[in-house]
């Protein structure tokens, strides 16, 4: 079983604090399949001013965020064992069919699961789930992840 | 190049496009432009042919993206890597 730890996850992927929403990598199967898990703390800066009586779930948009950033280690990450070489900026083009069927709060660790479906060049799809406590969260029937060079931005 | 056009497979290609560019049924034609009309941008224009693909079963190169650029140019590009003009 390979385990990508949080500094190795900083040389596959180009976000940084805060916004990069992914902590550990616990399984790893290239070219197929990824489990992440994500920790939510009460100092993520969602959180900040939020008033006592307000909802602390932790927001969908960047759970499916943390999601695709899995996505994201997974794509390039094997891409870079098979010794290919992707540039420009990762992108997050797009996310499908995603349902919602619980929540998660402070303390709780969302794990990922994300299968890579296809690479079409500089173009990733795939599908994943974000559990916690082995309760399904949030669904994601499909994600779009591109490289794009700077001049196409 | 003409292809005769079978109108299932001309309904299947046009479901995916819709649900990809995300509108009705009415609102698309044989010759409506998916960039111009339809305010598709590169990535979806890369759904529309992964979808396409996974359908199929069939592989066809990016370098045809640009020539698929309504639902008949499209059918032309599929006919064409699914062999339909057989």
């Amino acid at each position: 079983m390979t385990t990508i730890q949080h500094a190795d996850i900083k040389r596959i992927l180009p976000h940084r604090h805060p916004i990069l929403q992914i902590d550990r990598v616990v399984e790893f199967e290239q070219d197929r399949r990824i489990v992440a898990t994500k920790a939510i703390s009460g100092s993520e800066p969602c959180y900040a001013g939020l008033d006592a009586d307000a909802d602390h779930a932790f927001p969908v948009s960047l759970m499916v965020e943390s999601l695709g950033q899995a996505g994201g280690v997974l794509w390039l990450h094997s891409a870079a064992l098979s010794g290919e070489q992707h540039t420009g900026t990762l992108i997050f083009g797009s996310a499908r069919d995603i349902v919602v069927t619980g929540a998660a709060y402070p303390g709780d660790v969302l794990r990922h699961v994300v299968e890579l479906e296809s690479v079409k060049g500089d173009n990733a799809f795939m599908r994943g789930e974000v559990r916690v406590d082995d309760r399904p969260v949030v669904t994601v029937g499909s994600m779009l992840a591109v490289l794009r060079a700077d001049e196409d931005l | 190049m003409t292809t005769a056009i079978n109108q299932a497979k001309m309904d299947e290609l046009r479901d995916i496009a819709v649900e990809v560019l995300e509108i009705e049924d009415d609102e698309i034609t044989p010759t409506s432009m998916f960039i111009e009309d339809h305010d598709a941008d590169s990535l979806r224009a890369i759904e529309i042919l992964a979808r396409i693909e996974k359908k199929y079963k069939i592989d066809i190169p990016q370098a045809e993206l640009p020539n698929m650029v309504n639902l008949s140019a499209v059918y032309e590009v599929v006919a064409k890597y699914a062999g339909w003009q057989d």
